[in-house]
């Protein structure tokens, strides 16, 4: 991984570090980054109480998934980590776009950002 | 084979960010965000010295160290801070320092993808609906929040239900991952490069060879059969032989012919998933729909203005 970032800044792609194997180690420190973020959007989903956060930190979890994928399509040297997180981000634009309307359209009902002015959806 | 000095390590580090992000979730009384955010990073250095200690020259990059510091830190901060509009900013920084952790794994596509679509798009999105959905501040009250930003709900249980589920998949990854190393090869880019031929037509020329030339089929990704139609005099350091007019030679590629890293991610997208490609467009065209009728605002017409616009529109009809 050391002669992995000299590389990078002279401009080599993929195709040229392709030799350069990345150790379990080195995909091991990248997972725990990416579980630690899917972490804390747990976290922040369950703790915080306004909406608009709680939608942010699905996003965040989001990205701990994807950081994961990059990794483990760059341990195994394809590409299809890669296209999955472009379909991520296209699922990721979509949600958002929804729970955005979503949330303007709670908020006009009740003039509030709170999660628990929903309670009573728990049944 | 265990991927980390002491698992016990790895735990501890784990336990000291939960009490971090305990300590640090905004709530009624104290809430030391400081105080929370050192042991947090304490926990995580301890974390990542735990697996840096088996690592040994295998370890990343100071750089991933760096974008990992930041992109957790910020994380930390987006579901700590209390007010909704600096939480977004600093899930800005998160996306930065991820898009910096994929250009370490040679994702150079992805990364900027991640900056325009999520920081550039996404996150404006949501800015503008959280200046559009807070009261504004009262004059007297500038300070003034709504309860639901300054105290979080249940942040002990929450904090120990997300560590528990990051020491399971941890602990899970650090003693089962090194059971079965995959078998791996170097990607191979010369079939791509034989699907290619405007591609190496173009660095070809661009190396001398003259303009009209035609590359006919890429042998491997070494060489190429080049038609030329109006003949080469070989004054190019690339081919230094003349060829006569019409006549087809195998000429080597030029030095440093890559595939690029968003040219490969096209290949893999458009050739390897096409019904996912129309999939995500139904879906987003989906998600367009849903987003203007949900928006749209409901209003109320009671009976005798829904005859009257009837028979109005009857007249125009008439």
């Amino acid at each position: 991984m050391t002669e992995l970032l000299p590389m990078l800044t002279t401009g080599a792609t993929l195709a040229q570090i392709g030799d350069v194997f990345m150790h379990e180690v080195t995909l091991f420190h990248y997972l725990f980054v990416s579980a630690a973020m899917f972490a804390l959007g747990v976290i922040g989903f369950l703790s915080r109480r306004n909406i608009i956060i709680m939608f942010l930190c699905t996003e965040m979890m989001f990205q701990g998934a994807g950081l994961a994928m990059i990794a483990f399509g760059r341990y195994h040297m394809n590409l299809t980590g890669d296209v999955f997180v472009i379909f991520i981000l296209t699922i990721a634009a979509a949600e958002s776009a929804l729970a955005l309307a979503l949330v303007v359209l709670l908020y006009r009902r009740r003039e509030t950002l709170d999660a628990s002015a929903w309670a009573e959806l728990r049944g | 084979m265990s991927l980390v000095a002491n698992p016990f390590v790895l735990y501890l580090g784990i336990a000291l960010g939960a009490i971090g992000v305990v300590v640090a979730m905004p709530r009624r009384g104290l809430s030391p965000q400081v105080i929370g955010a050192l042991v947090a990073a304490a926990g995580l250095g301890l974390a990542l010295l735990s697996m840096g200690i088996k690592a040994g020259e295998n370890a990343p990059s100071l750089y991933f160290y760096v974008f990992a510091l930041i992109a957790l830190g910020a994380s930390l901060r987006v579901i700590t801070h209390p007010r909704p509009v600096y939480a977004a900013l600093y899930f800005i920084l998160t996306i930065l320092a991820s898009a910096g952790l994929y250009l370490i794994l040679a994702a150079e596509f992805l990364a900027f993808a991640l900056i325009i679509i999520y920081a550039g798009a996404i996150l404006i999105t949501y800015l503008f609906v959280i200046m559009l959905a807070t009261e504004s501040p009262s004059a007297e009250e500038p300070e003034a929040q709504g309860a639901y930003d300054r105290y979080s709900r249940e942040p002990i249980a929450s904090a120990v239900a997300g560590f528990a589920l990051l020491a399971a998949i941890v602990g899970l990854i650090a003693t089962g991952l090194g059971t079965a190393p995959p078998e791996r090869r170097p990607m191979d880019t010369s079939s791509l490069i034989e699907r290619m031929p405007r591609k190496v037509e173009r660095s070809l020329v661009e190396a001398g060879l003259p303009a009209n030339i035609r590359v006919e089929r890429v042998l491997d990704d070494m060489t190429a059969q080049v038609a030329f139609p109006r003949g080469y005099e070989g004054d190019a350091l690339i081919f230094p032989r003349p060829v006569e007019a019409g006549q087809t030679v195998n000429v080597p590629l030029p030095e440093g012919f890559t595939i690029d890293n968003i040219e490969l991610v096209g290949w893999q997208l458009v050739g390897g998933h096409p019904l996912g490609l129309e999939l995500a467009g139904i879906i987003l065209l989906m998600a367009l729909l849903g987003a203007v009728v949900l928006s749209r605002k409901q209003i109320q017409i009671d009976d005798d203005r829904k005859i009257e616009a009837a028979a109005t529109m009857r007249g125009g009809a008439a």
